[in-house]
């Protein structure tokens, strides 16, 4: 094959004419994250469009451009890079990813990809739609929740005597990944495996055989390098620690985890009260703000009207707000009531089964307890937040490193391994 | 027109909840609640999930004992899986007691150290401002350094073994999923990184001895203080001893006699639970004694209670002390609550010790196998007392009913009753009722340590009694449901 000269970015690159442009622009020391994309798939599926770069100006997917001479594709300009992003951040946003509760966290290609994006939030609201759990196979699971219809499964699985099992059902935004449960019943263990292993995300899973491995043991708990991430631009003005800043901390819908983390910073707790006090708190007895706050940092969602109140009146007091964990980011476990109606939850919780009859149902209602919301909302949905750290929770030493930053400007690196959804 | 005193949010506690006081035109007190305000329903939506997910899923309850819902979940899932508590292998049994210890340990002195101790050390005078963990730090630095590294220790066992402090996994169906290495238990024996366990007893066995010092000179005060009649309920071992993680329940009446003595698994047939309108979090109580008289108080107090004896010797020693106070007679003081606790600590770190010696927990039998079930119970002391969880499921695997009753959903009753306590004792009949007198309230509540984090979720399918009440708590209306 003849070496052809190419342009990313109007850098002349090399490589064999007709090559795929995801390989080519690695071969060029190019990385260009995807996901649906495996070499061996032929054509190239490009169904998830996370690899989406441009020639002319105009969005094209790059695993199924081939390399040819002269051909000029913009790869890094700003704009490619934070459409990749959003793309990402719309894949999260359709599903229901419940990072800290799904077996495939750690192992995760979508995960992965988004930590190397720095996402730390999606700026587009979650549709939390509700999608079935499939138990219908013999020893399969299907979680459509997580499916991002890459159509892996479909397109490359096939059983040892060449049988696909995975089909798609039904089009357009209602497209499904279909079982054949036939097959499926008579799948072995190795192929029923593989299947299970071929999906990127959580979606395939082997019952009572798909279980979280060991924290550290994880495919994307250790990174190839130990490369700081492009998290949230750091704030590059050092300010002086003139005197003491103030923090507020707030606990929401979240399970007070994020605050057991801020704690975490064992004996540096005592280094850190030099450096600023603390007003309002479930760690003080401050019940109102009693002066201006630097920073506030917000632990949980918004799930009753209490919540939004307090989120209110933290914005209203604190320069800065800070939205820390999960839960605060994006609901977090909380929010997976959000694919159930309220009613159904309440009714489940207090009403649900025979009751005598002629009996007074009862809902606790009363003027002295705030009213659930509908579902629970991020705090960004609510108010405006300046900083997110994800995280379930994040580890003191993010939460803490990202703090500094933003108050005394001290540089920080948040490495690979300290940046998680869990 | 009454007046009514509110307190909201109750600070230095986990989670959200709120106190009213209802107040005549002559300033005395009608009425006091204290309210759970939250509400997130993970029971509803752990249906349809597959059983496997669950003790990852269910610890999200509570992110101070997350390591207590994962045991209680990964326990009834061992039973879907077909096994019972003695079908695991010791390494794997020695490896949850492990990290259960840790896991209490750190949660007690996440408790002691930093949120009930400005109310000790500052007494009851103190201002708002001073009361917080900066300020025991500022001054008592000694006991805020010691604390801090007690609660470090119990973290960093959590740590080695589940892979993170928060949130960490470790028990699987029928098992653990990691083996814990001779370096790892090694360093908690030398002291490498962390305090030596040899030097956490130490402390423990000082801070006991603060502790005592401390009851000495405010005795009136600490045995008097939202003192009140209950009955006692939590776990031990077959010959009675104090026991964190499996056991049979037994309960006391405030006399101390037996009210409850029944394997953990068959906690439908004895409790009920009651709904009240002005709070998200039920009522539970032993159905053979009535919602009257059938709640219990559960946590380090009532585990004392109902226990005859401690397993280590210098937990033994100070549970002798502390019930030779009482003349060996039924503990009902509030505040001797965190006396309690304190003792349960060095049990704790005692019992971390002798694991820590232990061969077994660095064998590599990690995991067991049986026919699956269709439904699992499982029952364990957290740090604030017992915590049920109970699942059942589908032949295929997915869950269809889900009911947990967490440790402070106990704790509900009793905690009212404190409220209402210092409510008549201290604001009874004041022209002016001033920000220390309402600290007070908190000081009862926070004696339960309790965790309205994990509290706001429960859902629950026990049987249900529901009462309608007017402003002035008559009854006007009630259902039931078995």
């Amino acid at each position: 094959m003849k070496k052809v000269t190419f342009y990313i970015d109007d850098q002349p690159c090399q490589a064999e004419d007709g090559k795929n442009f995801v390989d080519a622009a690695a071969e060029n020391g190019i990385s260009i994250p995807s996901l649906c994309y495996y070499p061996h798939i032929d054509p190239p599926l490009a169904t998830c469009r996370v690899c989406t770069v441009a020639i002319g100006g105009q969005p094209r997917a790059a695993c199924s451009l081939k390399v040819s001479e002269g051909l000029r594709v913009q790869v890094n300009t700003p704009d490619l890079i934070e459409n990749r992003k959003a793309i990402l951040e719309l894949i999260f946003a359709e599903g229901n990813h419940f990072c800290p509760a799904c077996e495939k966290s750690g192992d995760c290609d979508l995960q992965h990809l988004a930590y190397e994006s720095g996402i730390t939030y999606s700026r587009f609201p979650h549709t939390f739609v509700d999608r079935i759990v499939d138990f219908k196979p013999e020893r399969l699971v299907i979680d459509h929740n997580r499916c991002i219809l890459c159509k892996r499964c479909v397109e490359e699985f096939v059983t040892d005597s060449g049988k696909k099992v995975f089909s798609y059902h039904r089009r357009g935004g209602r497209t499904e990944v279909n079982v054949d449960y036939e097959l499926e019943a008579e799948m072995s263990d190795k192929e029923l495996t593989r299947a299970m292993r071929l999906c990127p995300v959580g979606a395939i899973l082997l019952r009572g055989k798909s279980e979280s491995r060991p924290f550290g043991d994880r495919k994307y708990d250790k990174p190839e390098s130990q490369e700081a991430i492009p998290l949230t631009t750091p704030v590059e003005k050092p300010v002086v620690p003139a005197k003491k800043k103030v923090v507020a901390t707030a606990s929401l819908a979240g399970c007070f985890g994020c605050h057991m983390s801020m704690l975490d910073i064992d004996l540096g707790l005592l280094d850190l009260i030099e450096l600023v006090s603390f007003d309002k708190s479930p760690l003080t007895d401050i019940k109102r703000f009693s002066r201006h706050v630097d920073i506030g940092l917000i632990e949980g969602g918004c799930c009753n009207s209490e919540n939004i109140e307090n989120l209110e009146y933290f914005r209203e007091h604190c320069d800065i707000l800070v939205s820390v964990g999960e839960c605060a980011i994006w609901g977090g476990l909380p929010a997976m009531r959000n694919t159930i109606s309220l009613e159904a939850c309440l009714e489940e919780a207090y009403l649900h089964s025979p009751v005598t009859r002629n009996a007074q149902h009862i809902i606790p209602n009363h003027e002295d307890i705030p009213k659930i919301l509908d579902r629970v909302y991020p705090c960004h949905e609510v108010v405006k937040i300046d900083y997110h750290i994800p995280g379930c929770p994040p580890s003191a030493q993010h939460i803490w490193k990202v703090v500094q930053n933003i108050l005394f400007g001290t540089k920080y690196d948040v490495i690979y391994p300290e940046f998680k959804y869990d | 027109m009454g007046k009514k005193i509110i307190i909201d949010p109750v600070t230095r506690v986990e989670g959200h909840g709120k106190v009213t006081v209802l107040l005549d035109d002559n300033h005395r007190v009608e009425d006091a609640f204290f309210h759970i305000v939250e509400f997130r329903g993970f029971e509803r939506f752990v249906q349809g999930r597959p059983y496997w997910e669950a003790p990852v899923l269910v610890q999200r309850l509570c992110g101070i004992c997350p390591v207590s819902h994962h045991l209680a979940a990964a326990k009834a899932i061992d039973q879907i899986a077909g096994l019972d508590p003695d079908d695991l292998s010791p390494t794997a049994t020695k490896l949850r007691r492990l990290l259960h210890f840790g896991q209490v340990l750190q949660s007690h002195a996440l408790h002691f150290f930093y949120l009930a101790s400005p109310d000790l050390l500052f007494g009851l005078d103190a201002e708002a401002a001073k009361r917080n963990v900066v300020e025991v730090a500022i001054a008592n630095k000694d006991l805020a350094r010691k604390g801090i590294q007690i609660r470090q220790f119990g973290q960093e066992i959590i740590k080695a073994l589940a892979g993170k402090r928060i949130h960490g996994i470790m028990a699987v169906p029928g098992g653990v999923h990691k083996t814990f290495t001779r370096q790892e238990r090694d360093a908690f024996l030398n002291g490498e990184g962390v305090p030596s366990i040899d030097n956490i007893i130490d402390w423990m066995v000082g801070v006991l001895d603060f502790m005592k010092k401390y009851h000495e000179t405010n005795a009136p005060w600490l045995d008097y203080f939202a003192t009140y009649p209950s009955g006692h309920l939590g776990m031990v071992t077959q010959d009675g001893a104090l026991e964190l993680y499996d056991g049979p329940l037994r309960a006391i009446d405030a006399q101390g006699n037996q009210t409850l003595l029944a394997p953990a698994t068959d906690y439908v047939d004895h409790f009920a639970e009651l709904v009240k309108p002005w709070s998200y979090l039920k009522f539970p109580y032993l159905r053979e004694l009535g919602e009257e008289k059938g709640w219990n108080r559960v946590g380090p107090l009532a585990r004392i209670n109902v226990s005859t004896y401690i397993s280590t010797p210098l937990a033994e020693a100070e549970r002798k002390i502390f019930r030779d106070y009482t003349g060996g007679k039924t503990n009902n003081m509030t505040m001797h609550t965190h006396w309690a606790r304190l003792i349960e600590m060095l049990h704790c770190a005692e019992a971390i010790r002798d694991l820590l010696n232990d061969e077994a927990i660095l064998g590599d039998d990690l995991r067991r196998e049986g026919i699956q079930r269709s439904q699992g119970i499982g029952v364990i002391e957290a740090p604030r007392g017992t915590l049920i969880h109970h699942y059942e499921i589908d032949d295929k695997g997915m869950i269809t009913r889900c009911n947990l009753i967490v440790s402070t959903t106990h704790n509900n009753e009793p905690m009212n009753r404190a409220v209402k306590w210092v409510a008549q004792n201290v604001l009874d009949n004041r022209f002016e009722v001033t920000e220390q007198m309402l600290n007070q309230v908190e000081i009862a509540i926070r004696a339960y340590d309790p965790c309205l984090s994990c509290a706001t979720h429960a859902l629950g399918k026990m049987p249900l009694y529901v009462e309608v009440q007017d402003r002035r708590g008559n009854i006007i209306q009630t259902a039931t449901r078995s």
